[in-house]
């Protein structure tokens, strides 16, 4: 097969000892990127860029290429290592897509299993990662075609089955659920809007032009609401520590663990073909599945491993296809791929249809230099979570602190305002007291991601038609995801209605 | 074990603190003594891969490789109501902040006098430095489409406008609307039946096409070179006076078919409105080194742009007659503010 031959040339040029060293190099960057909230992978890549030029500037031309990009897509997939680490163990998200991450892998650590939690996370990233790069090998032609039929009116029907899914986020309450859904897409109305340019609830304050950063809300509520909570309600564990049970997970969390992985990885990789769905969409879209296939989809939310497992698997995935559409079509489907192209294009490549026919070298050295990047990976972050996972030993007293402290500089370091600060705070204040009456936080977050992706598709959708509606039954794909959206909602009821014994309130 | 662990924590935040401290000091600048003392930030107002992106890229690198700017200079991609957000921050909380630059082009004036998505700020607002480029409208369609020049396809929509969706990577009223929209209202179709569906930016209206989603884009001539290369897309028109070179040298201009119409996207850098004089200085000598040296040139063939150098005293003259103009045409469109 074609795709072999060349693959193998890859791992010729990926071995190189400079490459290696580059891989190495960039994914220890990222895995520590990812540690840290506030540099996400975005800036992540962006700073490294010049740094990169100056360190392959001894190469040819297209060795340097080949150099820069191996680094800076390992600080890519390494970040998507790294960000589970402050989800878990601080309930500090480090990037928007391990946001989910948190609502069990915090149990977790709670529970004292922060070391089974760090290590799922880990193994679940490394197999996700494998799992969409062999899917990148053979499927990258046939799959850059379809995710350029993902039009307008698709993309809304999925967004839309998304908003249906949300129940899997809810706690005790639907209701509560349901609204706390709505605040978080009204909350994404705030600033000009893309399709027209007209300014919605911005009062003139320029701050609110760009609307609300998804990581400062999604960090006031889980983060510092946390520390709120501890702080007013004086949690008495200041001398008592969580123990940290045992780093592996055991057999059984093991085997818990093996088909949300499975899964995560393959739902991640098809939501990260799609040029703007991402790997925050991917994260919280595989939760939500594992719970709806979960036996006890109650526990989720208290510290289950498949809470932990699928949606950092899903996130890995994600980043892998993510590559299709930027290195076969050159369109880059999120903020990081697409400063991804731009290095590209400094070395005079450029990412495109023909990519792979003018710099075979490029494109395959970069493909083996994933897989490898992977392993190097595993390799450097199992030990890393023994070390990790005594974070959670620390004092309350101590951690409080750190946690806000990571909070500030990491909101701070992205935005450079202090109105952003301060929204922060707000948020967490909200957070605490959301939470204090029982609010599910995750269903605000997910409507502010999906707010304006629903919106601006709809609106596309039907100027392409004309105003009718009917574009979102015509085309097949979309009319199977609003079929799917429509059932998750009615069948419950359904059952319910039939007398069969589903508490529609609690789980559905 | 206690104290061990003090020290990875103080150690942690110690790295947090070093980590900060790089990113975010670009805030503001009072002393200009040896200007640029810090890193420089480009600011390409739109998503990736876009015609602002890929001027702001292309200076940048070669600024740095011909070391006429040694401090560390970087791109922000800042997408959002086709430059109307990122206009609205930088005119009021960077407007002496002498390290963030930004690359614009006719949305500039565009923005500031169309009615819907008004920016009310403008390029009076910041100090024009230099124009580099200039480039072109394309009028693009997949290479299987039933359109095979530009006639068929304003027939079909004098015949049916519901019948064809046109799509560019910016709002209605913008730039890549109005380069839509300017062959078919020379040709006396009413503008407004038009159906123009917005994406953000070039890469996803692109994207669009490919995908059979939209059937004609309207989008900056040199975005689409490696794209007619590879043979999915067929350029029907350029806005350009006369012929451009490369891939797109079998395309007609919109003259050429009889329209009397030309549009220059002009590319060029803008500083904050209250730039200190050291700086403006700096960055006027700067860009007219830059657009003489071989690498640049070399870099402009490479993307497929012209080059194209006006000063800071001459581009603010250029962008008074462009606003002129684009005043002119809004006014006819009846979308002027």
């Amino acid at each position: 097969m074609d795709a072999l031959t060349f693959l193998i040339d890859g791992f010729q040029t990926a071995l190189q000892p400079h490459n290696l060293f580059f891989a190495f190099l960039g994914v220890l960057i990222g895995t520590a990127v990812g540690v840290l909230p506030g540099i996400g992978p975005m800036s992540g890549v962006a700073l490294l860029i010049p740094v990169t030029a100056s360190m392959t500037s001894g190469l040819d031309p297209a060795q340097a290429a080949t150099s820069s990009i191996i680094l800076l897509a390992g600080v890519y997939y390494g970040a998507m290592y790294g960000g589970s680490t402050t989800s878990i163990l601080l309930n500090t998200p480090g990037e928007s897509s391990s946001v989910v991450t948190t609502l069990d892998g915090y149990q977790m650590a709670k529970q004292g299993r922060a070391g089974a939690a760090l290590a799922i996370a880990a193994i679940g990233s490394f197999v996700a990662g494998l799992v969409s790069l062999i899917a990148l090998v053979l499927l990258a032609e046939p799959l850059s075609n379809v995710a350029l039929k993902f039009g307008p009116a698709e993309y809304f029907s999925l967004m839309l089955l998304g908003l249906a899914a949300v129940s899997g986020l809810a706690g005790n309450s639907m209701t509560k659920a349901w609204m706390m859904t709505v605040f978080g897409l009204l909350l994404s109305t705030i600033g000009l809007d893309n399709v027209s340019g007209v300014a919605r609830f911005t009062y003139n304050i320029s701050f609110l032009y760009g609307g609300l950063e998804f990581l400062t809300v999604a960090v006031g509520l889980f983060a510092l609401g946390e520390v709120f909570k501890a702080i007013l309600h004086k949690e008495k564990n200041d001398g008592e520590i969580a123990k940290i049970g045992r780093i592996l997970p055991s057999k059984a969390e093991a085997k818990e663990s093996v088909g949300p992985i499975a899964r995560g990885s393959l739902l991640g990789f098809f939501v990260g073909v799609l040029p703007g769905a991402g790997a925050t969409l991917a994260s919280f879209f595989s939760y939500i599945m594992e719970k709806k296939l979960s036996k006890t989809p109650e526990k989720f939310g208290k510290g289950t491993i498949a809470g932990v497992a699928a949606p950092e698997s899903a996130n890995n995935a994600a980043s892998g296809g993510a590559m299709i559409p930027l290195l076969t079509l050159g369109i880059p489907g999120s903020g990081t791929t697409a400063i991804l192209m731009g290095a590209l294009i400094m070395y005079n490549v450029q990412p495109g249809p023909l990519l792979f026919d003018e710099h075979p070298d490029v494109a395959w050295g970069l493909i083996a230099s994933m897989f490898i990047g992977n392993v190097m990976l595993l390799i450097l972050n199992m030990p890393l979570v023994k070390i990790f996972a005594k974070i959670i030993e620390t004092p309350t007293k101590y951690l409080l602190p750190l946690i806000v402290a990571i909070s500030v500089f990491g909101v701070y370091a992205v935005q450079v305002t202090i109105f952003d600060v301060f929204l922060l705070i707000g948020f967490g204040l909200l957070g605490y007291l959301l939470a204090q009456h029982d609010f599910p936080l995750a269903p605000l977050v997910l409507g502010l991601v999906l707010g304006p992706m629903i919106e601006n598709n709809m609106r596309r959708a039907l100027t392409a038609s004309n105003g009718d509606f009917m574009v979102f039954f015509e085309k097949p794909i979309s009319l199977v995801l609003l079929i799917i959206a429509f059932l998750w909602i009615v069948v419950p009821f359904i059952m319910k209605l039939k007398g069969k014994s589903i508490i529609v309130n609690e789980d559905m | 074990m206690k104290k061990w662990w003090f020290f990875l924590v103080m150690g942690i935040v110690a790295v947090m603190l070093a980590a900060c401290g790089s990113t975010a000091t670009t805030k503001s600048s009072n002393k200009q003594e040896n200007y640029p003392a810090k890193p420089i930030m480009f600011v390409a107002p739109s998503g990736a891969g876009g015609g602002w992106d890929l001027t702001a890229r292309a200076i940048t690198k070669i600024l740095d490789e011909t070391n006429l700017v040694k401090q560390t200079m970087t791109v922000e991609n800042k997408p959002g109501g086709g430059g109307t957000v990122f206009m609205a921050e930088y005119a009021t909380q960077d407007k002496n902040n002498d390290y963030k630059l930004f690359v614009n082009s006719p949305p500039i004036i565009i923005n500031n006098l169309k009615a819907e998505g008004n920016s009310p700020y403008g390029y009076k607002d910041t100090t024009p430095l230099a124009q580099l480029t200039k480039d072109f409208g394309a009028i693009v369609v997949r290479a299987d489409s039933k359109f095979q020049s530009m006639s068929q396809l304003l027939d079909a929509i004098k015949q049916n406008p519901k019948s064809v969706t046109v799509a560019g990577g910016s709002a209605p009223g913008s730039m890549d609307h109005l380069v839509a929209i300017l062959p078919i209202y020379k040709t006396g179709i009413d503008p407004k039946i038009v159906k123009y569906v917005s994406y953000d930016g070039g890469g996803e209206a692109i994207a669009a096409l490919l995908g059979g989603n939209t059937d004609v884009i309207a989008t900056d001539a040199s975005s689409v070179g490696e794209y007619v290369k590879a043979g999915k897309v067929r350029v029907l028109a350029v806005t350009a006076p006369e012929r451009l070179g490369g891939v797109l040298k079998d395309v007609p201009t919109l003259k050429e078919l009889g329209i009397d119409a030309e549009f220059t996207i002009w590319r060029g850098v803008f500083g904050p409105k209250q730039m200190s004089d050291d700086a403006k200085k700096f960055w006027e000598n700067t860009f007219k080194k830059l657009s003489e040296h071989e690498k640049w040139k070399e870099e402009l063939t490479k993307q497929g742009w012209e080059p194209e150098y006006k000063g800071s005293k001459e581009f603010t003259q250029f962008l008074q007659e462009q606003e002129q103009l684009i005043s002119d045409m809004l006014k006819s469109l009846g979308m002027h503010k």
